[in-house]
């Protein structure tokens, strides 16, 4: 089911979907008022996409939607938080402390993703692998991972209470500055008389989702783990007779999984502050559009589904913001009505 | 004895279990706080509408959307039309409310279950999880929904808000509701949708419409919420888009799952149980002589609990605490089959 190379005939209608997609791009790039919206629509859908990688890449595998992602998106969130060394708020048990060390954000935002990444094993043993051994119903699975994520997020809620936390200021500027010089609060994508400003902290935002991308892809398809990852999504029971260890493999996807979903935890953190608790509850639903959208367990598809749906979103007319919310679902029914298979997805014949 | 029927003795003993802890946290709530009965009650209700569509196999997660459209119809009709009919407000015409959020809930069902059961298993729950979304954005930007704030001072049929007295009316619609699905099981209909759980394709050889009876029973479900949301309404007072969340659909889920996808009875008995728990947890925290953190955390956990025993549940009662194997009768052990099976065990097989 992971499907990877797009250059291959029964790919030809992606192909074009992408081409087309590529030229309306350009044509609204080519028009000042709408590329702002274009650039942060970019920017959110950048990280979408990567989230969306990980629902995918566990759903490739296991053929389950594992509801516990967006709690690990926020703990992730949380730890990048907590490692730069600021304090915790008024409320919660661990009000108003600090860790007694503090590194720069870059480093935190890594260290706190392995992490999230280590949380998400513990997921794995403690809500799928025990459900999967005993052959229980992938809805059972589903309710099973979706009480952990109750469980995870009332967990912070008690240990930080639910205030709004937000990152320290440009924390990307001490790495980029020594290469790039002074970094301005916004770049002008437009002529000097006709401003397009976009806060630089979103183009990094696309640039870094966008090298994420690049290292998943790279990874699914140049090395050996992800070689076996395709051959377990393919086919689990001949891939574990072929002598790949289905388990350990699993659990380094669950490592994966949570890893880029710590990192798009940050990144949205960067972006609009961390809401509360609950923020990853949100999220992971719209990533649900996401990744059906691509079409299930398809990874190009989840990369093109978030682009597709952070545009979509960016589009929305500024009188209408407050259904901005709904566009997401909007997008998730129609699409499932009309093409459940996804935007990208090959139709799955049902057998008797 | 054998394993299948020590399995069934256990289950049999969880059941009545269950049943006393039921009753008993009827009796207890009753007198302290009522309005944990009603809730009970309310939520049995929403439990039987998420099993009712799971009867033809279809998970639906779309019963919170449909139970937030009843109680916006009850709000609406109740402080906007029925105005001048003086205080208390009268229960008829909380009927009259349940009948038009009954067929609103219905319609609309209709309208967007001819297009969506087409899908089957996850993708259908998670349209339906969209369609939750899509009304809770609606109801938050509409007017006549009151917006984020939602619509305040539902008029009240019994003289305080949330009193037990509620039971008047959600305790005959509660057996109503189970008295009306457990007829359905015995009926065709009923039968059509067993047919269609276990085999769709083979049910559509026999010549069982699918799209007909999956609509059918996605409607039902859909006017029982929304009945149960008109009655909420009124008991909680006050109604905004909170009330039909995504949370919501994970918490009904729970119950059927807890209680039995199997039976009617499950649900019933899931609901009854997960929503007494959190008040259980905090009258846990009351009782004197354990640590004061513990106390704490009853009070401010009682989520981390539940979620934990949602998890602890799918893998210690993958079907529920109610199955279909308890209500048989035992005389099933002695069929020729059953026989023989003894027979070859101690040796001289009849075959």
């Amino acid at each position: 089911m992971v499907q990877l190379s797009l250059f291959q005939r029964r790919n030809l209608p992606r192909l074009v979907l992408i081409v087309l997609g590529g030229l309306l791009l350009v044509n609204l790039i080519a028009s000042p008022p709408q590329r702002q919206q274009l650039l942060n629509g970019l920017a959110i859908g950048s990280v979408y996409a990567i989230f969306a990688l990980g629902y995918t890449l566990i759903f490739s595998i296991l053929r389950i939607i594992n509801f516990a992602h967006g709690a690990v998106f926020t703990v992730g969130a949380y730890f990048t938080y907590f490692l730069v060394g600021s304090p915790v708020g008024f409320n919660g048990i661990l009000a108003q402390q600090r860790l007694p060390f503090s590194m720069t954000f870059v480093v935190a935002m890594f260290v706190g993703a392995v992490g999230a990444g280590l949380l998400s094993i513990l997921l794995e043993w403690l809500a799928f692998r025990p459900l999967r051994a005993k052959g229980a119903d992938p809805l059972l699975t589903l309710v099973s991972s979706l009480g952990v994520a109750i469980a995870i997020v009332n967990i912070i809620q008690l240990l930080v209470g639910a205030e709004v936390y937000s990152y320290p200021a440009n924390p990307f500027n001490p790495i980029l500055e020594p290469v790039f010089g002074k970094i301005p609060p916004a770049v002008n994508f437009g002529t000097p008389d006709a401003p397009v400003p976009v806060r630089t902290i979103q183009i990094i935002i696309f640039v870094f989702s966008m090298i994420i991308v690049a290292i998943l892809t790279w990874w699914i398809n140049a090395t050996k783990v992800g070689k076996a990852l395709r051959a377990v999504s393919e086919d689990a029971t001949t891939s574990d007779l072929l002598g790949i260890n289905t388990d350990r493999l699993i659990m380094i996807t669950f490592f994966v999984s949570g890893f880029v979903g710590a990192i798009a935890g940050t990144l949205v953190g960067l972006s609009v502050s961390i809401k509360g608790p609950y923020f990853g509850i949100d999220f992971g639903l719209k990533g649900l559009a996401v990744i059906v959208l691509g079409g299930l367990g398809d990874i190009p598809g989840a990369v093109v589904g978030g682009l597709l749906i952070g545009l979509a979103e960016a589009f929305v007319p500024s009188a209408q913001v407050a259904w901005k919310e709904a566009v997401a679902f909007a997008v998730l029914f129609i699409i499932l009505l009309v093409r459940p298979q996804g935007l990208l997805g090959r139709v799955v014949v049902q057998k008797v | 004895m054998n394993q299948s029927s020590t399995n069934t003795n256990l289950a049999r003993a969880f059941t009545i279990g269950a049943i006393l802890a039921v009753v008993l946290l009827i009796v207890r709530y009753s007198q302290v706080r009522g309005s944990v009965v009603v809730l009970m009650a309310i939520n049995a209700v929403l439990a039987l509408s998420l099993y009712l569509p799971l009867m033809t196999g279809q998970l639906s997660l779309a019963s919170p959307g449909f139970y937030a459209i009843g109680g916006y119809i009850a709000a609406i009709f109740s402080t906007k039309v029925f105005t001048n009919v003086g205080t208390p407000f009268p229960i008829p015409l909380i009927i009259v409310e349940m009948a038009i959020s009954a067929a609103v809930c219905g319609f609309v069902a209709v309208l967007v279950g001819i297009p969506a059961l087409r899908l089957r298993g996850i993708y259908l729950a998670l349209a339906t999880i969209a369609l939750v979304e899509i009304l809770r954005v609606a109801a938050l930007n509409l007017e006549i929904t009151g917006g984020a704030v939602g619509i305040f001072g539902i008029p009240q049929p019994f003289a305080t808000i949330a009193s037990l007295e509620y039971l008047y009316i959600a305790v005959p619609l509660l057996l109503f509701s189970m008295f009306f699905v457990a007829r359905l099981e015995q009926s065709r209909v009923g039968r059509a949708f067993a047919a269609l759980r276990e085999d769709e394709l083979a049910a559509n050889a026999m010549g069982i419409n699918p799209t007909y009876f999956k609509v059918l029973s996605f409607a039902l479900g859909a006017m029982l919420a929304g009945v149960a949301g008109a009655l909420a309404g009124h008991f909680l007072n006050t109604w905004n888009a909170r009330q039909g969340t995504f949370d919501a659909s994970i918490l009904i889920l729970a119950y059927v799952l807890v209680g039995g996808s199997r039976t009617f009875i499950g649900p019933v008995l899931g609901a009854a149980l997960l929503s007494a728990l959190p008040e259980l947890l905090r009258d846990l925290g009351d009782i004197s002589g354990i640590p004061a953190w513990l106390v704490s955390f009853f009070k401010d956990g009682r989520l981390i609990i539940f979620g934990m025993l949602i998890a602890a549940g799918a893998y210690f009662f993958p079907y529920g605490l109610i199955t279909p194997e308890i209500f048989r009768r035992r005389k099933r052990e002695l069929t020729p089959r059953a026989l023989n099976k003894a027979a070859v065990q101690e040796g001289k097989s009849h075959l």
